[in-house]
């Protein structure tokens, strides 16, 4: 292909992503699949004008041949050939390098001499071409940084609340076939840092961005980048919008109980309302001892029907020393006895749990030693770091034992575990 | 077991910089100057540094710079703190720390700085644990830390702490072996690490080491040969190496050795690359495997290398 052909590729990318401005899916895909996604798109719309080529008239014939093996756009959905990537990722690259060192020197220019030497409309065509060439770069190569930044530097030059919504819709786009890019989620951070504080929909798009990380999350399983993300909106929401959170999440963590990112968020969002309760009464009340009760028990019941889960095992370490340490001692109770009694209550029911837990049946999976494993250091681990003493039913050198057995390879932190209590 | 084909990783190295014109080695060609760390600091790490010229490599790596004193990727790329990091590195490797105005890189650095001693990673202010740890890093090899105010970084790296005892890239984020990495070496670094509960800690990192012997880099993920690096350095740095098991641990890297073509992969009998190479490389160097040059656990550089800047030799 020549320069020539590839830079027809670049106008004829451009022309579809301006003609389709709701494109809401990017995937790359083999000229082979290709093929067969046109004929189904043929064969059952043989009339529609909404297939590619009807847009693209202008171009001559030979590129156009091109063009149509070379893009697919149907349901706002965009294909692009992994044929034609290499020389299409190399024009627009160029093409953005020299566009973007004119823009930034207009920039530069225009911040030194005064406005009458310094045409605006050259600054603006520019500025077009920066847009533009940056968007469908982007499209071919996510991390591209200055690309990213060539953006945020135009759009905060105009301060347009549009300018920025578009921009959550750009990174949304790339998300669509790059969803651990970071590049795409730092992004969307510097549009809410933008508006936060100018913008009365933020609670509306703080949701949105929620229900983002959710559906990405659906299917690129613990995806740290996404659920990193979620965290950090936390510090922008509303006590209410957090309850409603810990609510949404419930039965997603429920259905995917190997994602330690969702347990994590979780218990970020439960620290949130047990900071906020310490400020003041939480928002439509909430009895936090009842809340961690009430994780703990689903917790439980999640560790018997999904057998050996680490992350459900970790999500029991962070609830119970919350609830035994006494972080809990709300200043409404006034009587302070209940604690003991439900440390009583709290130590029995550990003790039964690992009864349950520890007994590897005879024709044993893989799922039930780890299940033994991560009881096993569950139990040490409330010896050690919470000094709870089981006494003469859970003996310290029987789980030692027991945890040299399920797993010969780390003695050296097993004794540990189980030797000094601290 | 099999053993390290070093002589192969050293050709691998070289050959990568040879091999270009594929959209794979073209679309990452915005990092090259993290490629050129990972690179060279095997080399170095294998004893083969030499084989480099390295008065092209550093006339690429200056033409880098910008005028704000921060590097970028590679030539015409956008300046980071990440890059000016591994320029500073691939420098240092080389001896050449002379070349640069060291005032100019170290208040762009410095300038990064937050109000609530946190790091941006550039201009346009994401912030993360792991820019804490580069800034601090980085001025630290050019003698420049008394540029910051410490004591706030320190504050902010501990209030990225959770309750794991792990640590994530802001308050309130999810432990993850890489940002570890980051938070206890800059703890290290600034004589910090007294806000580390060691056994904690050492504990989640612990629980990495799966059964291949290969270390993950948060719960329930897949063992990665990059974990080699990020969870032992930390181990080391807070004293508890000896938790995991080490020789199960040389022997994941090992089989992930593409003993034929060189270069190092994942897992085993995955495609291999340069990141992966230098994790397993230096993995290796923790674990005191024969051959290779000691490296340091919180800079990220051969020993020799940060003796000869912190004691002058």
């Amino acid at each position: 292909m020549n320069d020539q052909q590839a830079l027809h590729l670049l106008n004829e990318l451009e022309l579809i992503l301006e003609s389709d401005p709701l494109i809401d899916e990017v995937g790359f895909i083999h000229p082979s699949q290709f093929d067969m996604l046109n004929e189904e798109a043929c064969h059952l719309l043989p009339s529609s004008d909404d297939t590619l080529s009807s847009k693209v008239s202008d171009i001559d014939d030979a590129s156009k041949h091109i063009g149509a093996a070379s893009f697919w756009n149907k349901d706002h959905k965009l294909g692009i050939s992994t044929e034609v990537l290499f020389p299409l990722y190399q024009t627009t690259k160029h093409a953005f390098m020299a566009a973007i060192k004119q823009y930034k020197a207009l920039v530069d220019n225009s911040c030194i001499e005064d406005s009458s030497s310094y045409s605006a409309s050259s600054h603006d065509n520019v500025e077009n071409e920066v847009m533009k060439l940056s968007r469908a770069l982007l499209l071919l190569s996510c991390d591209f940084g200055t690309a990213w930044h060539s953006r945020k530097l135009a759009v905060s030059k105009k301060h347009r609340l549009s300018m920025l919504m578009y921009e959550l819709q750009l990174s949304a786009l790339v998300l669509s076939y790059a969803p651990k890019c970071e590049h795409a989620w730092s992004h969307r951070r510097w549009v809410i840092k933008s508006i936060a504080g100018r913008c009365s929909t933020l609670q509306n798009i703080l949701e949105k961005e929620s229900e983002l990380v959710e559906k990405i999350a659906e299917r690129s399983k613990m995806n740290y980048r996404a659920w990193n993300h979620r965290n950090w909106l936390v510090s922008y929401m509303s006590g209410e919008q957090v309850l409603h959170e810990l609510k949404k999440t419930r039965s997603w963590a429920g259905l995917h109980v190997a994602d330690n990112s969702c347990f994590h968020y979780r218990r970020r969002l439960m620290l949130r309302i047990l900071e906020d309760s310490k400020i003041g009464p939480v928002q439509n009340y909430v009895d936090i001892n009842q809340l961690w009760e009430e994780e703990l028990e689903w917790n439980e019941m999640l560790i018997k029907l999904y057998v050996g889960r680490e992350a459900l095992w970790l999500h029991r370490r962070f609830l119970a020393p919350i609830l035994l340490k006494g972080f809990l001692i709300d200043h409404t109770d006034t009587t302070g006895t209940s604690i003991y009694k439900d440390f009583d209550k709290f130590v029995d029911n550990e003790f039964k749990l690992h009864s349950f837990c520890s007994t590897v049946p005879e024709s044993s999976f893989e799922d039930h030693h780890a299940q033994a494993l991560h009881c096993a250091t569950y139990m040490s681990w409330l010896i050690k770091f919470i000094g709870i003493e089981f006494q003469e039913k859970l003996r310290v050198e029987n789980l030692k034992s027991l945890l040299k057995k399920i797993c010969p390879e780390k003695p050296f932190l097993w004794d540990h575990l189980t030797n000094n209590k601290s | 077991m099999a053993e390290l084909a070093a002589e192969k990783h050293a050709n691998y190295i070289v050959s990568v910089e040879k091999k270009k014109g594929s959209f794979e080695s073209v679309v990452i060609e915005h990092l090259r100057m993290n490629g050129a760390y990972w690179g060279l600091t095997t080399l170095d790490l294998l004893e083969k540094l030499h084989v480099v010229d390295v008065d092209q490599i550093v006339s690429w790596l200056i033409s880098c710079q910008h005028e704000s004193g921060g590097f970028g990727g590679n030539i015409g790329h956008d300046p980071h703190v990440m890059y000016t990091l591994s320029a500073v590195q691939v420098l240092a490797l080389f001896d050449k720390l002379d070349v640069l105005d060291v005032e100019k890189v170290s208040n762009y650095v410095a300038g990064l700085q937050n109000e609530d001693g946190s790091f941006s990673g550039d201009e346009w202010g994401e912030v993360d644990t792991r820019f804490s740890y580069i800034a601090i890093c980085c001025l630290a090899l050019l003698h420049q830390l008394n540029k910051i105010n410490v004591e706030k970084a320190v504050k902010y790296i501990v209030s990225c702490k959770n309750l794991d005892g792990g640590f994530g890239c802001t308050p309130g984020g999810e432990s993850h072996a890489g940002q570890i990495f980051c938070c206890v070496g800059a703890l290290a670094i600034t004589g910090s690490l007294h806000h580390i509960d060691k056994d904690l800690l050492g504990w989640w990192l612990c629980e990495r080491q799966v059964k291949s012997g290969g270390l993950n880099g948060r719960p329930e993920k897949l063992p990665d040969v990059c974990y080699s690096w990020w969870v032992l350095s930390s181990l080391i740095m807070i004293d508890r190496v000896h938790w995991i098991n080490k020789e199960k641990l040389v022997k994941f890297i090992l089989d992930c050795q593409d003993v034929e073509n060189g270069g190092i992969s994942d897992r085993p009998d995955d495609a291999v690359d340069v990141y992966h190479t230098y994790f397993g490389v230096a993995g290796l160097s923790l674990l005191e495997y024969p051959g290779l040059k000691a490296i340091d656990p919180a800079y990220a550089l051969p020993v020799d290398v940060v003796n000869r800047i912190f004691l002058g030799k």
